[in-house]
């Protein structure tokens, strides 16, 4: 059966694609702004309901790349 | 003349500018747009109205889930150059494009083209469809383009 790649069932699949990029370009800018005004890893993984090193992973090389000044600690 | 070795390179910016490492076939095609296509520029899609109609889509997509996209996402810095990956679409659009040509050696970006546009689900598609463009026509021009090469 061919399926068309526009319909009901293909939009919603395509939703879900969507959702994820925008999730993740939202999570980019928001850890970044974070990083920027001060906040440390501890405290953007808590926001975020996530681990430290899963925040850590996920943004660090980025960051270091920027050139943003990161925390080690919480203060 | 560009290699594939090039498109994929130039792919991997589109994918940075986009905020992932992550290689997809639309970025494939953005950069297949980017370094010159006959096949695409004679359908009048250059980067630009590639790029304009994949940004369509996302939103068609996202207004599916009732969300609205208001103007652009908010600017994060890229992720640093270094060690693409090939996402799921583009590893698809490659072994369909290398499926079409004789030897592995004689694959084309004209190749990769057909690959990506035979795709018959997902961004690529929906984009080029939202955006009005008849893909059978446009894949059967990438298709004499592989054969004008030989």
């Amino acid at each position: 059966m061919e399926i068309p790649a526009t319909g009901e069932v293909a939009d919603r699949l395509a939703a879900v694609g969507a959702l994820r990029h925008l999730a993740d370009r939202l999570e980019d800018a928001a850890v970044e702004e974070a990083m920027r005004t001060g906040w440390s890893w501890p405290q953007v993984a808590e926001a975020l309901g996530i681990t430290r090193q899963a925040v850590y992973k996920k943004h660090a090389k980025r960051l270091i790349a920027a050139g943003v000044a990161l925390r080690r600690r919480t203060g | 003349m560009t290699t594939l070795d090039q498109i994929i390179t130039q792919a991997a910016d589109e994918a940075r500018a986009d905020g992932t490492t992550t290689i997809e076939a639309h970025h494939l095609l953005l950069a297949i747009a980017r370094t010159g296509s006959p096949t695409l520029t004679a359908a009048g899609l250059d980067h630009p109205t590639l790029r304009t109609a994949l940004d369509q889509e996302f939103k068609n997509s996202l207004n599916t889930a009732g969300v609205r996209l208001d103007g652009a996402l908010p600017p994060a810095t890229p992720p640093p150059s270094g060690s693409p990956q090939l996402g799921a679409t583009a590893r698809s659009a490659l072994e369909r494009g290398l499926a079409t040509a004789h030897r592995k050696r004689d694959t084309t970006p004209a190749h990769l083209l057909l690959g990506i546009l035979q795709a018959p689900l997902g961004t690529v598609p929906r984009a080029l469809d939202h955006a009005g463009i008849d893909r059978t026509a446009l894949t059967d021009a990438a298709r004499r383009e592989t054969t004008d090469d030989h």
